[in-house]
C-alpha cells in the first residue's frame, strides 16, 4: 500500500519534470526541473528493487551529467533577452499533441497488456551489483563489448569536432 | 567445417584497422594520402576475407559466448562485401577529393573503417540491444563525417538536423525494444519468433506497438516516406564522398537488418506487408517529385535515393520468411551501390576546389573535355535509370519479377511507372553533358589518380554485376 503510494508520487514527481523540460523559457528552468525527473526515476529504480541502477542514476545521472551540463549553462550566462520570442509556442504544442495523440493511444494499450506485478521473472538477488554483472558477462558480453567501440568512435568524434585543428598535411 | 573466428575476421579487421587508424592519427609523419592507402589496405584484406568465407546454412558464432546474439548467413555475407565495397571506394574517392578540399585529418579514415564495423555488426546482430548499439556506432561515426568540415555553414546545418532526427529514431528504437521485451520476454530475434509463432502477433499489443516503433526507426534511416524529408539537406551538406558512403553502405546495413528483423516470422511480415506496400508506392512517388524539382545534382541524387528505397520496400514486401535468401534486395543494393558510389566518386575529382560544381548547368559539355567521365557518369546514370544491359536494369527487372511472384502485381507496376518518370532527371544531366557546348575547360579535375581509376572500376562493376545470375 505504501509503496503504491510512492510509486504514484515519484510518477507524478517525474512527468511533471518532465513537462517542466519543455515548457519552460529559460534553459537553466529546464535543467533544473530535469533533475527533478532523474531523481524520480531514481526512487522508481529503487521500488523495483534494482539497487545498481537507483546508484548509478543517482551518481552518474542526476549528480555528474546533470551538474555538467548546469555548469555549461552558467558558462554561457544566458540572460532573458538572449532567448528566441518563440511566438505562438502553445499554437505549436497543440498542434503536436494531436499529431501525437494517436501513438500515445497506441502506447496506453501496449502498456496496458504488459504483465503486471503479479509476474515473476526476477530471480532471487535481482538488481544487486553481484547479479547484474554476472548476466552482463555471462549473457549480454556482446553488447558490453561493442558498446566500447561506441565509446571510442564518440571520443575521436568530440576530439575532431571540438579539439584544435592542426594545419593540414 | 567453418571456423567462428574467420567468419568474423572481416568485423576484427575492419576494428582494427580503425584503432589502427585513430592511433597513427596522433603522429605528424603520417599524411592524409598514405592514411587513404591504408584504409583502402584494410578495406581490401577484409574484403578478400570475406569473400573467401564460404557458409552452408545460418552460422551461430561462439554460440556460448555471445549467447547467440550474432548470426551469420550467406546474406550478411553479401551485404558485408557489399559495404566493405563501399568504404573501400570511399577511401579511394576521398584520396582525390581531399586534394581540392582542405579540411580532411587523417582521423577521417578512422572514422569511415569505425562506421563500417557498425554496419558489419548490423548485418550479423539478431538480437535488438545488439542492434542498438550497431547502429549508434554507424550512425554517430556518419554524423561526424558530415560535419566533418566545420568552416561550411550547409554541413553544419545538415550535421544538426541529421543528429536530431537520428536521435529521434534512436529513442523510437529504445522505445519499441523495451515494448517487445515487455511482450515477449526476449530480445532475440529467435525468441521473438518462436513467441509469435505460439501465441500470435495480433494478440500481443505491447509487442506490435514495440515492432511498429523498431519499424519507424529503420524507416528514418532508409529515408522511407514520411521520415524522407532530412536526407536532401543532409545529403548536400556532407563531402561528396561522405554523400556516396551514406547513400550506399547505411542503406545496405540498415535493409540487411530490415529485412533480418521482418522474416522473424511470418504472420508478423504479414501483418506489415500491407503498410508497407503503400509506403513504398508513396515513397517512390514522393521521391520522384522531390528529385524533378532539383537544380543542384547531389539534391537531386539525395531524392533519387529516395526513390530507390521504395523499390527495395517493394523487394522487402515480396520477400518470403520460409526461405529467405534476400537474393533479390542484395543484388539491387549492390546494383544500386556501383551506381551511386561512381557518381559521387566523379563528383569527387569534377566537383572542384570548394565543390563549386554542383548544379546541372555546371556541367553543360562535360563530354567535349572530359569524355571518359562523362561516359562514365551517363552509364551510372543509365544503371540507376534502369537501362539494359548495366546492373541497375536487371536489378529492378528481378525486383518486379520477384513482385509478380508474390502476387503484388500492382506494386510491380507502380515501380514501372515510378522508373520511368525517374528517366526525367536522370536522362536531364546526360543531356547536360552531352548536347551542350562546353562553358568551361575544367582544367583543374586533370591530375588526379584514384577518384578516375575508382569510377572506372566501378564501371566495369556495372556491367560484370548484370552479368551475374541470381536464384529469384
Amino acid at each position: 500500500m505504501f509503496a503504491d503510494g510512492l510509486f504514484i508520487l515519484f510518477t507524478v514527481f517525474a512527468v511533471v519534470g518532465a513537462a517542466g523540460l519543455v515548457l519552460f523559457k529559460h534553459p537553466m528552468n529546464g535543467a533544473m526541473s530535469f533533475v527533478v525527473t532523474l531523481i524520480a526515476l531514481a526512487g522508481l529504480y529503487a521500488l523495483l528493487n534494482a539497487k545498481l541502477i537507483f546508484a548509478i542514476q543517482l551518481i552518474v545521472y542526476a549528480g555528474a551529467i546533470m551538474s555538467l551540463i548546469i555548469f555549461i549553462i552558467m558558462f554561457l550566462n544566458i540572460q532573458e533577452e538572449d532567448l528566441p520570442a518563440e511566438e505562438g509556442r502553445f499554437k505549436y504544442l497543440i498542434g503536436g499533441v494531436i499529431v501525437v495523440a494517436p501513438v500515445g493511444m497506441l502506447l496506453t494499450k501496449a502498456v496496458n497488456s504488459l504483465p503486471g506485478s503479479e509476474a515473476t521473472i526476477a530471480g532471487a538477488g535481482f538488481g544487486g551489483v553481484k547479479e547484474v554483472g554476472v548476466k552482463l558477462f555471462t549473457e549480454w558480453l556482446l553488447p558490453f563489448e561493442i558498446v566500447s567501440i561506441l565509446l571510442l568512435v564518440s571520443l575521436v568524434g568530440a576530439v575532431v569536432l571540438a579539439g584544435k585543428r592542426g594545419t593540414n598535411k | 567445417m567453418t571456423n567462428d573466428f574467420m567468419l568474423l575476421m572481416p568485423l576484427i579487421i575492419t576494428g582494427v584497422g580503425a584503432i589502427a587508424l585513430m592511433l597513427i592519427a596522433a603522429y605528424d609523419k603520417v599524411t592524409i594520402e598514405q592514411a587513404s592507402m591504408a584504409s583502402m589496405g584494410v578495406f581490401g584484406l577484409a574484403f578478400l576475407v570475406q569473400l573467401s568465407n564460404t557458409i552452408g546454412t545460418a552460422v551461430v558464432p561462439y554460440d556460448t559466448v555471445f549467447n547467440g546474439m550474432l548470426v551469420i548467413s550467406n546474406f550478411t555475407k553479401v551485404a558485408g562485401l557489399i559495404i566493405l565495397a563501399c568504404g573501400f571506394f570511399t577511401s579511394m574517392s576521398a584520396h582525390s577529393y581531399f586534394k581540392q578540399n582542405n579540411f580532411c585529418t587523417t582521423e577521417f579514415y578512422s572514422l569511415v573503417a569505425f562506421s563500417a564495423c557498425g554496419m558489419l555488426l548490423l548485418t550479423m546482430s539478431q538480437e535488438l540491444i545488439s542492434v542498438f548499439i550497431s547502429l549508434e556506432i554507424m550512425s554517430l561515426a556518419i554524423y561526424i563525417l558530415v560535419g566533418y568540415d566545420r568552416q561550411n555553414k550547409r554541413a553544419a546545418e545538415a550535421v544538426m538536423k541529421y543528429l536530431m532526427l537520428g536521435a529521434f529514431a534512436g529513442a523510437f528504437l529504445t522505445m519499441g525494444t523495451a515494448l517487445v521485451y515487455g511482450g515477449v520476454g526476449s530480445t532475440k530475434f529467435a525468441l521473438i519468433g518462436q513467441a509469435v509463432a505460439a501465441n500470435g502477433f495480433f494478440t500481443n499489443p505491447a509487442l506490435v506497438c514495440g515492432a511498429f516503433f523498431i519499424l519507424v526507426a529503420f524507416l528514418f534511416k532508409v529515408a522511407a516516406f514520411p521520415f524522407h524529408a532530412w536526407v536532401i539537406d543532409v545529403y548536400d551538406g556532407a563531402a561528396a564522398p561522405v554523400t556516396g558512403y551514406m547513400a550506399t553502405g547505411l542503406k545496405t546495413a540498415v535493409f540487411a537488418v530490415f529485412a533480418n528483423f521482418l522474416v522473424v516470422d511470418e504472420t508478423m511480415r504479414a501483418g506489415w506487408v500491407n503498410y508497407l506496400f503503400y509506403l513504398s508506392i508513396l515513397t517512390m512517388f514522393v521521391g520522384n517529385l522531390i528529385a524533378i524539382g532539383q537544380t543542384s545534382l547531389k539534391r537531386m541524387l539525395a531524392a533519387s535515393g529516395i526513390v530507390h528505397t521504395g523499390y527495395l520496400l517493394i523487394a522487402l514486401v515480396a520477400v518470403s520468411s520460409e526461405h529467405f535468401s534476400g537474393s533479390v534486395i542484395l543484388y539491387y543494393l549492390g546494383a544500386y551501390s556501383v551506381g551511386t558510389l561512381g557518381i559521387f566518386a566523379a563528383l569527387s575529382y569534377l566537383g572542384g576546389a570548394n565543390e563549386k560544381r554542383q548544379t546541372f548547368d555546371d556541367f553543360k559539355g562535360l563530354a567535349r573535355v572530359r569524355p571518359y567521365s562523362a561516359a562514365a557518369i551517363a552509364i551510372f546514370l543509365l544503371s540507376m535509370a534502369g537501362i539494359p544491359p548495366t546492373a541497375g536494369f536487371m536489378g529492378k527487372l528481378y525486383i518486379i519479377t520477384s513482385a509478380i511472384s508474390a502476387g503484388q502485381v500492382a506494386l510491380a507496376v507502380f515501380g514501372i511507372i515510378s522508373s520511368i518518370l525517374s528517366m526525367w532527371y536522370y536522362l536531364r544531366l546526360i543531356i547536360n553533358m552531352y548536347f551542350h557546348e562546353a562553358v568551361e575547360g575544367f582544367e583543374d579535375t586533370a591530375d588526379f589518380k584514384f577518384a578516375p581509376a575508382c569510377t572506372f572500376i566501378l564501371v566495369v562493376c556495372v556491367f560484370a554485376i548484370s552479368l551475374y545470375p541470381i536464384a529469384v
